[in-house]
């Protein structure tokens, strides 16, 4: 925690310690503080997505009716409030590549925002780029991060990896490229640095210091690569590629804080460090999404809830079994009941992420108005590994073009269609993804 | 550095390379095979191929892709990858599969053996070394390095994200290491940071580290060894003070779930200790005014508003400021052990909902975060103490040396460490641009500070890469130049850098001088460093990193706690680093009859006469729990890793003994197939039909009747490694049956099975080490090296020296073959 030796009045303190997690100060006081361009004409869209594991009671989760009179379910019951920015989607697909068998687990998760099956790997990679890094690299041209990566699972004890598959596959949603994973954060300190920089504080001035100074470590790296690399074969070379790409990114950034160093931040304080309850966890890093968004640091964030595979526990909803085991309920009711109570454990804490987000104005509305913001997993019975009719849940109003309030059922379509989509609607258009077969009608997401 | 030609070795000059440094070579037997065509063993390897497999493995079956009518036993070389698959399915008698006819034990063997000679004398005369991809170091290594260059204690948590670990279980695989721009920007961060610390920043910015005591850890009683005796509860903990200066220790105690702060009936001694000694002894307790609440019902019903208020703030005095030097100190935090307990019938400990409600408000309260902020002031300048880390760096100061020379100086030996070689001119006059810009802004040790930010950022120090000599031919093999092999030896032993003594033999080329590279390896085995081989060799290849992340069923484990965790964890480090510092055979790690002990996980094993929390060296002599304790197979943290949180998984165990300790690890299921757990659901009580009955799917039998059985004999230890005799459901049934016939009961007979099995352990051993020493997957070509570490540490009896002095001489550990055109 900082201990700045003036008093500033607008002081937040975002504590990873106790009950006092939310950030009550920037609830609704400051507005979004979006890039000079923005106007009510052109509202600035963001992209999110939120990731739950091994897959859902089906029964309980979807809808029986289509269209604007679907019943709530009670795996969905609290987005009762956000039932007009809310769009179940079923009938999408993520299944697999023939050919490539085994990882139901790897590939659930991998294949969420890739649609690739990754084949049986695992001394090495071989995925593809995920739909948010597609978008960070249209989306992060305007702001300081291109994405964050979050997540509340420490890979740190991560022993249960899928079998034959190395542990990036179910530790990450977001692939840069087909080799590189992107490390899911889980430290909501190390988030807060992210976001703020390592100068410890988000004084201007400070900053600005801090930013000069790695600006020219990274210059003087990269013409240390340059040399390194006449040495190298050409794999060993392709490697090093990878990391001038990273240095480029990193001075992108910089220098994109520096042009805007002279905008006012709340000066907040870091978080000491991870909670110890996984609810708070959760509510703490959805704040730090909520504040990422509304600083405009980033436009895309991914999160996973909990890793593909994952063997946590959720005593406090009344479920001390591990997730996954459980999950394969061989049809015993009282199995079943258990999973269905995580699934809407789930929902009900990404309604706190909604919730902050409608609480947050942006420009003409609020950030809930002006993101589009996914929400679902890569399996849908979890006890049949099915990857037909994969949960997802559309929110947000998306700048415009989202209108929720509806359950709409597609004819068994790729869930890459889905992402060629939503691709269009950020204006970056694709012509294929992974497995696509076209696109999904989105007249009807706009409710036309 | 030896110039490009000399390193350009031709093939034959490896042999010298390998023979000068390894005696080792002389204990090969004299059964070597130079031409395979010559061996009168091959007609005889033909004949069994034909009767016994090509059943199904011929052209026009072509079972599981394999056809082995066209293969020549004469020409192994030719395929020696499917030679090698067919000599482990030979080894582990996984072929023929069961109920087809098989070859009698000795002409499989001697099937294997001719195989295995063929293939190996192939290699000698075609070594292939293969290569390890550019190595990012891992945050493991990159921790160890800050404090072997540095003197630095940061835990590797607080600098950098974990790495991904393989499916190997190793976090060092180069493949996998990749790089991605918030990982630049955490190396970036972390370079910042560790040389503000080096350097003792005085201006570093004031901050906060909070240190959390695990909600289940038991503060009942004594919890460390670096606690006082005749303390109860509380942690200690070292902390890296970035400057000299003010700082305050703030404590906050454990609460319960509507907030009361635990243990409020009576007064307690609590004190706050610097590197041991008392910096304050604060009372707190028992001074509650007014009517409680009825201690049952806490959170339905309040007690008066000021004990309230008491109940809840009660901590807020403890607190205290006092001035540290900078560097690393250790804080200790506990109370003063209570030796009375009040009246009353003795409660079993609290589990769940009771736990997280009683305020025990006659008990024992607990700390729950310690934090750490500051400097809230500095020290005065010229009093200002040089910690000793700093006093390590600054081996010359200004105005006693020229100021430039001095910090040329301290630079170029802080990165000729970082990148383990000499550094060129080009590269010190970088570093020393920063230098001379942090001298500009703010004097000569923020001149030092930006240097050395700059050469942790560097590539050089991040990356491990094994340069390829000028000229060398596509797939040509090259010898690692000695700095290279100094690195590499270093981060196999160390997790860490060469230090000066293995630097200076390297940059001399003195490595390849008879006996200097052994000598070295001795040294660095007795080093405290090799301590990397137990905490990131050992523990990744066992697998029971896994049991710090578990949270087990607490209605079926009311008793598990955080003490039991920790101990099951020193428990398997303090056995193999024993093992290890008296360089036993490495067999002797599963039948070993003995283990390290404290109290709580010797009350967890029904060991009774061991007190205290501190571990000593406890001999079973085959008399506890009949005799099953000791090695490996009896430890807690394998048995846990290898559960579920609520049950015992016979699959999961024998998987575990299957790819850990027998070098056969099953094929993954089949798409789609439920595995054997996932379709039970899961009843402790009719495990054994349940797997029975799904054995009659083919396509699960090939792999459980192989994995199923080695589980059950362990079914004796319960999800957490308690010994049992019967469940609800009746006695249990130790008794395994392999598909070769052989029978065993229970964890003892399992010992002896694989006590007669020591080959397939060593061999699993000399893989795991082989593959974490290099940094990459094993490839079938990798086989002949690991033969050849088995048959040359055979006269040692398979120490663990002989072991690791066997990679550190094998092919792969000491060439690489050069990037294949357009690869």
């Amino acid at each position: 925690m900082m201990a700045s030796r003036k008093s500033i009045p607008r002081r937040t303190v975002l504590r990873g310690l106790g009950a006092s997690l939310a950030l009550p100060l920037l609830d609704g006081m400051i507005p979004a503080l979006t890039a000079q361009a923005r106007s009510a004409a052109a509202p600035v869209h963001r992209f999110g997505v939120v990731y739950v594991p091994n897959g859902m009671v089906m029964e309980s989760y979807l809808p029986a009716t289509q269209g604007a009179s679907f019943e709530l379910t009670p795996t969905l019951q609290a987005l009762a409030p956000f039932r007009p920015q809310t769009t179940v989607l079923s009938g999408l697909d993520c299944i697999p590549s023939p050919g490539r068998p085994g990882g139901a687990h790897a590939k659930a998760s991998t294949r969420y925002l890739t649609d690739i099956s990754p084949p049986t790997s695992e001394t090495w990679l071989d995925a593809g780029i995920s739909v948010d890094q597609i978008l960070a690299d249209q989306l992060g041209a305007q702001t300081q991060l291109a994405s964050l990566e979050l997540a509340i699972e420490n890979s740190d004890t991560a022993g249960a990896c899928d079998v034959g598959f190395a542990c990036a596959y179910t530790n990450t949603i977001s692939w840069r490229s087909a080799n590189t994973p992107l490390p899911m954060q889980h430290n909501p300190r190390a988030v807060f640095e992210r976001l703020f920089g390592d100068a410890g504080s988000t004084d201007a001035r400070a900053r600005l210091s801090r930013i000069r100074q790695q600006r020219s470590v990274l210059d003087s790296v990269r013409e240390e690569v340059a040399g390194l690399n006449r040495d190298l074969g050409p794999g060993d070379r392709g490697k090093l590629t990878e990391y001038l790409e990273s240095v480029r990114d990193v001075e992108r950034r910089i220098e994109r804080a520096e042009s805007q160093s002279g905008r006012e931040l709340p000066v907040l304080d870091r978080p000491s460090g991870a909670p110890a309850s996984y609810e708070d966890h959760v509510k703490l890093m959805f704040d730090l999404e909520v504040l990422a968004y509304q600083l405009d640091l980033t436009r895309v964030i991914t999160i996973m809830l909990g890793r593909e595979f994952s063997g946590m526990t959720y005593p406090q909803v009344g479920v001390p079994d591990a997730h996954h085991p459980v999950t394969h309920h061989a049809m015993e009711p009282e199995k079943i009941a258990k999973v269905a109570k995580i699934n809407a454990y789930h929902v009900q804490l990404f309604a706190y992420l909604l919730e902050r987000l409608r609480a947050t104005p942006d420009g003409d509305g609020t950030l809930l108005d002006h993101i589009t913001l996914m929400y679902g997993t890569g399996l849908s019975d979890c006890n049949a590994h099915s990857v037909t009719n994969v949960p997802v849940v559309l929110t947000g109003g998306g700048a415009g073009w989202l209108k929720g309030g509806r359950h709409i059922r597609y004819n068994n379509l790729p869930l890459a269609n889905l992402h060629l989509t939503l691709l269009d609607r950020f204006g970056v258009h694709r012509d294929r993804l992974g497995d696509s077969t076209g696109r999904v009608d989105d007249r009807q997401l706009a409710g036309l | 550095m030896p110039t490009p030609a000399a390193r350009a070795l031709v093939l034959g000059g490896c042999a010298w390379l390998l023979a000068a440094s390894a005696p080792l070579t002389g204990a090969r037997g004299g059964a070597q095979v130079r031409g395979v065509a010559a061996s009168p063993a091959v007609p005889a390897v033909r004949a069994t191929l034909d009767r016994y497999c090509l059943g199904c493995h011929n052209d026009r079956l072509r079972t599981g892709g394999l056809s082995l009518a066209s293969l020549d036993p004469s020409a192994v070389g030719d395929h020696a990858d499917l030679w090698e698959r067919a000599v482990r399915k030979l080894r582990t008698r996984e072929m023929p599969p069961a109920g087809f006819p098989r070859p009698d034990d000795s002409t499989y063997r001697a099937t294997a053996e001719a195989l295995e000679r063929a293939l190996d004398a192939e290699a000698e005369r075609r070594p292939q070394p293969g290569r390890v991809a550019v190595h990012r170091l891992s945050r493991t290594e990159y921790a160890n390095a800050v404090r072997d260059l540095l003197g630095i204690d940061v835990p590797a948590p607080a600098l950098l994200p974990a790495d991904e670990p393989d499916q190997q279980t190793f976090d060092n695989v180069a493949s996998v290491l990749s790089v991605s721009p918030a990982l630049l920007e955490n190396y970036l961060s972390a370079a910042y940071r560790v040389s503000r610390l080096a350097v003792a920043d005085p201006s570093a910015p004031a901050t906060e580290e909070a240190y959390i005591v695990p909600l289940a850890l038991s503060q009942d009683e004594r919890v460390s060894d670096d606690l006082p005796f005749g303390t109860q509860g509380g942690i200690a903990f070292r902390h890296q003070f970035p400057a000299a200066g003010d700082y305050s220790i703030t404590v906050t105690l454990r609460r319960q779930l509507y907030r009361y702060i635990i243990g409020m009936g009576e007064p307690h001694q609590i004190d706050v200790r610097l590197d041991g000694v008392r910096l304050r002894r604060f009372t707190i307790g028992g001074a509650g005014r007014g009517m409680t609440a009825p201690e049952s019902f806490a959170g339905n019903t309040q007690g008066e508003p000021q004990w309230e208020v008491y109940m809840h703030t009660a901590d807020e005095g403890l607190r205290l400021r006092v001035p540290v030097s900078a560097g690393s100190h250790e804080i200790s935090v506990s109370f003063v052990q209570r030796f009375w307990e009040p009246e009353g019938i003795l409660q079993p400990p609290q589990r769940g909902f009771a736990r997280t409600t009683n305020e025990l408000y006659h008990g024992h309260p607990a700390v729950d975060t310690v934090a750490v902020s500051g400097p809230l002031a500095l020290a005065g300048g010229s009093k200002d103490p040089q910690p000793r880390t700093a006093k390590a760096l600054f081996i010359c100061r200004p105005p006693q040396a020229a100021e430039r020379d001095c910090a040329r100086r301290i630079l170029e030996r802080v990165a000729s460490g970082a990148y383990r070689r000499p550094v060129t001119a080009a590269e010190l006059d970088t570093v020393l641009r920063f230098y001379d810009a942090g001298r500009a802004d703010g004097g000569f040790d923020t001149g030092i500070q930006r240097g050395l930010e700059r050469v942790l950022a560097a590539p050089s120090f991040l990356f491990r890469v094994v340069r390829e000599p000028a000229g060398t031919a596509p797939g040509a093999v090259f010898p690692l130049s000695d700095l290279e092999l100094a690195s590499r030896l270093s981060f196999f032993l160390w997790s860490s850098v060469p230090d000066d003594a293995l630097r200076r033999d390297a940059s001399r080329g003195r490595l390849r001088e008879p006996g200097v590279l052994q000598a070295h390896v001795r040294r660095m085995l007795a080093d405290p460093r090799s301590r990397a081989l137990v905490d990131s060799f050992a523990l990744q290849w066992l697998k029971v990193g896994k049991v710090a992340g578990v949270v087990p069923d607490v209605d079926a484990f009311p008793e598990f706690d955080e003490n039991l965790r920790r101990a099951m964890l020193d428990e398997t480090r303090l056995f193999l680093a024993d093992q290890l510092a008296s360089d036993r055979p490495v067999p002797e790690l599963v039948t070993a009859d003995y283990s390290f002990l404290n109290e709580r996980l010797a009350r967890h094993y029904g060991v009774a006469g061991v007190y205290g929390s501190h571990f000593r060296r406890v001999s079973f002599g085959g008399t506890v729990n009949d005799g099953v304790r000791g090695g490996l197979l009896g430890q807690a943290s394998v048995l846990t890793a290898t559960s579920y949180p609520n049950r015992t998984s016979p699959v999961l165990r024998g998987r575990w003994l299957l790819d850990t300790v027998l070098g056969a690890p099953p094929p993954p299921p089949p798409p789609d197939v439920p595995t054997l757990e996932q379709a039970s659901p899961g009843r402790v009580l009719n495990q054994r039909e349940q797997m029975e009955a799904h054995r009659k799917n083919p396509a699960c039998a090939t792999c459980h009747v192989r994995m199923d059985p080695l589980g059950f004999s362990l079914e004796q230890f319960d999800a957490l490694g308690q010994w049992r005799v019967a469940t609800a459901a009746g006695p249990i049934d130790a008794s395994a049956m392999l598909p070769d016939g052989s029978r065993f009961d229970g964890a003892r007979g399992l010992r002896a099975f694989l006590a007669g099995h020591q080959d397939e352990f060593v061999r699993t051993f000399t893989e795991k080490l082989l593959a974490y020493a290099l940094g990459r997957g094993l490839e079938p070509a990798d086989m002949p090296a690991v033969r050849r570490i088995v048959r040359d540490s055979a006269g040692q009896h398979h120490q663990w020296s002989s072991i690791v002095n066997g990679v550190v001489a094998s092919v792969p550990f000491r060439l690489a073959s050069s990037e294949r055109a357009g690869s």
